[in-house]
């Protein structure tokens, strides 16, 4: 198994690890962590796939700095919706936001 | 030869301490816990981007994750303490735990297949780049890309901001 492939399968421990969290977890902050979690895997990805294809290095690690970005960004919006529906509904759990209301 | 022994040692630590961290992050009852598994996550991938030849990124890694996202998800749980104390307390039922696996593990099954099938690495060394090349690339071909990310930045601060005073408004 070449090294890249082992880092690609670190990736996708990652993405496993978020996705099944993202499903099970019950509040709002626990799904917020799942997706840093997948967030990171992407990035550790694309960084393995760069710096391993002989050609493109910067580019892969810029990419990998503009999900970091991203992720920050998100984190925070995320943060203040959370703040919000914890005003409304009083708890922070998904299942309190899941009905519509016309 | 110890070279790569005390490579394949160190990628075997940093592994162990992405699975297992991301585990305790998605298992675990309490969310502050929760957040200290999500912490040793980020370790470990920082660390795998110093095995990987990228210290700018491992650097970067560790000042906007655990320096900056795990303060806010800290404050978003300290913020929202529920009554039981910002935590998971009833048990996952058996047929969503089911779900959840399923969930997890088929998505990645099916990329596992692809990667054992067409991910060939061209070589089997890490190429280095200097930062200065890094900061080139942003400043000049992805100028716009650099741009717009501080852009995006920007909007999520600003949201955050009128999102809260809305809520202090209303009370």
């Amino acid at each position: 198994m070449s090294d890249m492939v082992l880092f690609q399968l670190t990736a996708l421990a990652l993405l496993a690890i978020g996705l099944f969290g993202m499903l099970s977890r019950r509040s709002l902050v626990g799904m917020l962590i799942c997706v840093e979690l997948m967030l990171n895997g992407a990035g550790l990805s694309i960084v393995a796939a760069s710096q391993f294809a002989g050609t493109g290095e910067a580019l892969g690690q810029a990419a990998a700095l503009l999900v970091m970005g991203l992720a920050a960004a998100e984190a925070t919006l995320v943060l203040v919706i959370i703040l919000v529906v914890a005003k409304r509904f009083g708890n922070t759990e998904s299942r309190a936001v899941s009905i519509l209301k016309g | 030869m110890t070279q790569q022994l005390v490579v394949q040692i160190s990628f075997a630590l940093y592994a162990l301490l992405i699975v297992g961290g991301g585990l305790w992050a998605v298992l675990d009852k309490s969310l502050v816990r929760a957040l200290v598994g999500l912490i040793l996550t980020l370790f470990g991938v920082a660390g795998m981007y110093l095995l990987m030849a990228a210290p700018l990124i491992a650097l970067m890694q560790l000042l906007i994750y655990v320096g900056a996202v795990v303060v806010l998800i800290f404050f978003a749980i300290m913020l929202t303490r529920a009554p039981a104390g910002g935590e998971e307390c009833d048990r996952l039922e058996p047929g969503r735990l089911v779900l959840a696996l399923l969930g997890g593990l088929v998505p990645a099954a099916v990329l596992g297949f692809a990667i054992h099938k067409y991910a060939k690495a061209a070589k089997d060394v890490a190429g280095e780049i200097a930062p200065a090349v890094l900061g080139k690339v942003f400043l000049e071909p992805y100028v716009l890309a650099f741009e717009l990310i501080s852009g995006v930045l920007f909007v999520a601060m600003a949201g955050a901001v009128l999102l809260g005073f809305e809520r202090r408004r209303a009370k």
